[in-house]
C-alpha cells in the first residue's frame, strides 16, 4: 500500500525529469568579500555574500534563484561562472570540477557557460558596433573561421532574437532597453552554450517588453537546448520561467523544490511570507498576508543560528543556537529550518 | 514581433550604416570655429617649420659680422639678431626642434603612461601597488633639477635633442599613468568588461578593445594638454640654457637672447617673433584640445 502512494507522489511531482544528467552541482559554494581596515589596510572581516549554497541543475531544466536584494544571487552567479572566485565549495560543471581551473583551461571551458546580464546599458560596450558584439566570441575562439562565415552566423542571430538585418551596423545607444536586451542574449548565444546563467535578465525594462524577453529566453531554451539558472527578485517572473526554484537569503538557499510545490505549499517561514506577498490579481479573494518585520541583517556579521531567525515570525529559542542545514523533508524538496520535518 | 517587423521597415528608408561614436566627434569638432582656427594656424607653423630648408636659404649657424642687428627689411623680413642670423629663419629652424621636442615627448609620455596606468587599472591588486609606487617614485623626481643636473654630468658627451627628450619623457609620464589608471578603474566596473571576460577575451583584448577606446577621448585631451606643456618646458629649459644647446636654433634659445637688458629694450625684433609664435602656437594647441573635450562629451549639443 505504501509502496503506491509513494508511486503516485511521485507522479505529482513530474517537473523534475530524473532520466537527465545533471549539467552542474554546487556543492557548499561560498564566496565572501574580505572588508579592510585599519591604518594597513589588513583584512577585518568578510562579507559573506554566498555561504554554503548547494544545489544541483540537470541538462534542459531552469532553476529560479529568488531572494531579496542582497542577499547574494548575483554574486552566486558570477561565481559558478568562474567570473569572480569562490572562497570554498566546489563547481562540477558537466563532470568536470572547475572551482580551481584558471588561465587557458577555463577560458576553453568558458564557451559552454554564458551569461545574461541585468543592466542592458552597462552591459554593452557604446564604442563597438552590434555586430563586432556579437561576433566577437565567436572570433575568440574561432579565430581562424572567416569573416563572412561569422558574419552570416551573427545576422542569424540578430535575427533569432527578434533584430532587424540592418542592427548589425548600429551602435547600442540607438535601441532600446529591450532591444538592447536582445543584443546581449544573441552575445550569449553565439557560442552555443550548454548553461547560460540569467542574472535579473528582465528587472531593467518595462513590463511590457518583460514579457516579450521572457517569452524570446523560453523559445531560445527549446531550439537550442539550454539549460537556465534564472535569476530573478520577482517571483511572477521566476514562476513564468522555472521548473525548480530555489529561495535565497542571507547567503543561504533556505528552500529548494520543484515550482507547484513552491508557490502551493511553501514549507520554510521564509518562502511563505514571499509567496504572501505575491499580488493576487483577483480582488475578491483575500489573503493572509505575512508582514516581516526588521530589516536584512548584514552579511559582514551575520546572526548565530538561522540567518533568519531575526525576522521570523515563528522563531523558538534554538533557532537563534542551531544552524539549520538544507535538508530533503519530501522527494525533491530541501528545507533548511528546524520546524519542518 | 509585429513591432520589431515595423522597425525594420522604418530602419530600412532611413541610413544604413549609423555614424560610429568617433564619427559624431569629428562633426562636432569641424563645426567648432575656435578649434578650426587654432588647427589651421598650428598646421601653418608646422608645416612651415618642417619645410624650412626649402623655404629659406640663409645659412642658420654662420655668424656675420657685417648684418649684426639689423631692423627689419625686405631682405631681413623680421631683421638680424645680434650674430647677425637672419631672425625669420632662425623662427622656422627653432619651430622645428620645438615642435619635434614637444610631439616626442608628448607621444613618449603618453604611450607610457597609457600602459602603466591600464596595466595597473585593469589587474588591481599587487601589480597595481608595485606599478603606482613606481609611478610615485618617478613623479617625486624634481624636473628642472634632473635636466641641469643630467646637463651637467654629460656636457659636451652626450647632449642635444634625443637626450632631452629622452629625460623629459621618463620623469614626464606619471600624471598621465595616474589619470589613466583612475579612468580604468571606473571603466572597469562596468558590465560589459564582464561579459568581455565571460565571452573568452584576453586580458590584453580587453584592454585594448573594450577599455582604451571607452577612455580614449581623455587620453587624447591629455596628450593637447602635454603637448602644449612639453613646448613650454623646452623653451623654458632652453631660456635658461639648459635645454637645447646653444648652437641649435629654438625658439627657446631664440627667447633667451632677450635676457640682455639691450636686446630686450631695443631690439623688439629679436625676441618678439618667437615670443608670439610661441604664445599662439600654445593656445592654439589648447584650443584644439578644448574643441576635442567637447567633441567626444556626448552631452554637449555643438
Amino acid at each position: 500500500m505504501s509502496n503506491v502512494v509513494d508511486i503516485q507522489h511521485k507522479e505529482q511531482s513530474p517537473p523534475l525529469p530524473t532520466n537527465h544528467e545533471t549539467l552542474l552541482e554546487v556543492k557548499d559554494l561560498k564566496t565572501y568579500y574580505p572588508v579592510k581596515g585599519g591604518f594597513f589596510r589588513r583584512t577585518v572581516g568578510h562579507v559573506k555574500a554566498v555561504d554554503g549554497v548547494s544545489f544541483t541543475l540537470k541538462k534542459g531544466e531552469t532553476l529560479g534563484l529568488v531572494g531579496e536584494s542582497g542577499c547574494g544571487k548575483s554574486t552566486a552567479g558570477r561565481t559558478i561562472l568562474k567570473l569572480l572566485k569562490p572562497t570554498g565549495g566546489s563547481i562540477v560543471f558537466n563532470g568536470e570540477d572547475i572551482t580551481k581551473i584558471r588561465g587557458g583551461r577555463l577560458r576553453e571551458r568558458r564557451k559552454d557557460f554564458q551569461m545574461v546580464f541585468q543592466d542592458p546599458y552597462a552591459s554593452l560596450n557604446p564604442m563597438q558596433m552590434v555586430g563586432d558584439i556579437v561576433s566577437e566570441p565567436i572570433k575568440n575562439y574561432y579565430p581562424r573561421k572567416k569573416a563572412k562565415e561569422i558574419k552570416q552566423e551573427v545576422m542569424e542571430l540578430l535575427n533569432r532574437v527578434g533584430l532587424p538585418d540592418d542592427a548589425y551596423y548600429k551602435y547600442a545607444h540607438e535601441f532600446s532597453g529591450g532591444q538592447r536586451q536582445r543584443i546581449g542574449i544573441a552575445r550569449a548565444l553565439a557560442l552555443k552554450p550548454k548553461l547560460i546563467i540569467a542574472d535579473e535578465p528582465v528587472s531593467a525594462l518595462d513590463v511590457s517588453v518583460q514579457s516579450q524577453v521572457l517569452n524570446l529566453l523560453n523559445e531560445l531554451q527549446d531550439d537550442f537546448n539550454l539549460t537556465y539558472l534564472f535569476i530573478a527578485h520577482d517571483l511572477s517572473v521566476v514562476k513564468h520561467m522555472s521548473d525548480k526554484i530555489g529561495i535565497m537569503y542571507l547567503g543561504h538557499i533556505v528552500e529548494i523544490a520543484d515550482k507547484k510545490s513552491i508557490y502551493e505549499e511553501p514549507l520554510h517561514p521564509y518562502t511563505q511570507a514571499l509567496i504572501s506577498a505575491v499580488p493576487e490579481p483577483n480582488p475578491k479573494k483575500k489573503k493572509e498576508r505575512i508582514v516581516l518585520e526588521g530589516d536584512v541583517p548584514s552579511p559582514e556579521n551575520p546572526p548565530s543560528g538561522c540567518p533568519f531567525h531575526t525576522r521570523c515570525p515563528v522563531a523558538v529559542d534554538k533557532c537563534s543556537t542551531i544552524k539549520p542545514e538544507l535538508k530533503e523533508v519530501k522527494p525533491g524538496r530541501q528545507v533548511a529550518c528546524i520546524l519542518v520535518d | 514581433m509585429a513591432e520589431v517587423i515595423n522597425d525594420t521597415s522604418i530602419t530600412k528608408i532611413k541610413v544604413q550604416k549609423s555614424l560610429s561614436p568617433w564619427a559624431v566627434a569629428r562633426r562636432k569638432f569641424l563645426r567648432n570655429k575656435l578649434a578650426m582656427v587654432s588647427l589651421f594656424f598650428l598646421m601653418t607653423v608646422s608645416i612651415l617649420s618642417f619645410l624650412a630648408p626649402y623655404i629659406t636659404t640663409a645659412d642658420i649657424t654662420r655668424v656675420n659680422i657685417g648684418s649684426m642687428s639689423l631692423t627689419p627689411s625686405s631682405e631681413h623680413w623680421f631683421g638680424t639678431d645680434k650674430s647677425g642670423r637672419d631672425v625669420f629663419t632662425r623662427l622656422l629652424y627653432g619651430g622645428r626642434v620645438s615642435l619635434l621636442v614637444g610631439i616626442s615627448c608628448t607621444l613618449l609620455i603618453i604611450t607610457f603612461g597609457t600602459l602603466i596606468g591600464a596595466l595597473a587599472g585593469f589587474f588591481g591588486g599587487i601589480v597595481d601597488a608595485l606599478l603606482m609606487r613606481f609611478t610615485d617614485f618617478i613623479l617625486n623626481f624634481p624636473l628642472l633639477v634632473f635636466v641641469i643636473v643630467l646637463n651637467a654630468v654629460f656636457f659636451g658627451k652626450l647632449g642635444g635633442v634625443p637626450v632631452l627628450i629622452a629625460v623629459i619623457s621618463v620623469l614626464g609620464w606619471g600624471g598621465v599613468a595616474r589619470l589613466v589608471r583612475s579612468k580604468i578603474l571606473s571603466e572597469k566596473e562596468n558590465e560589459y568588461i564582464l561579459a568581455a571576460i565571460s565571452i573568452g577575451s584576453r586580458p590584453a583584448k580587453v584592454i585594448m578593445k573594450h577599455l582604451l577606446p571607452n577612455v580614449l577621448s581623455t587620453i587624447i585631451v591629455q596628450a593637447t594638454l602635454t603637448f602644449a606643456a612639453m613646448i613650454v618646458v623646452e623653451s623654458g629649459l632652453s631660456y635658461l640654457g639648459f635645454g637645447v644647446p646653444a648652437e641649435t636654433p629654438s625658439w627657446g634659445n631664440m627667447l633667451a637672447a632677450s635676457r640682455e637688458p639691450d636686446v630686450l629694450q631695443n631690439m623688439p625684433w629679436i625676441w618678439i617673433p618667437p615670443a608670439l609664435t610661441l604664445v599662439i602656437t600654445i593656445l592654439s594647441i589648447n584650443f584644439i584640445g578644448e574643441g576635442i573635450k567637447d567633441a567626444l562629451n556626448p552631452k554637449s549639443l555643438r
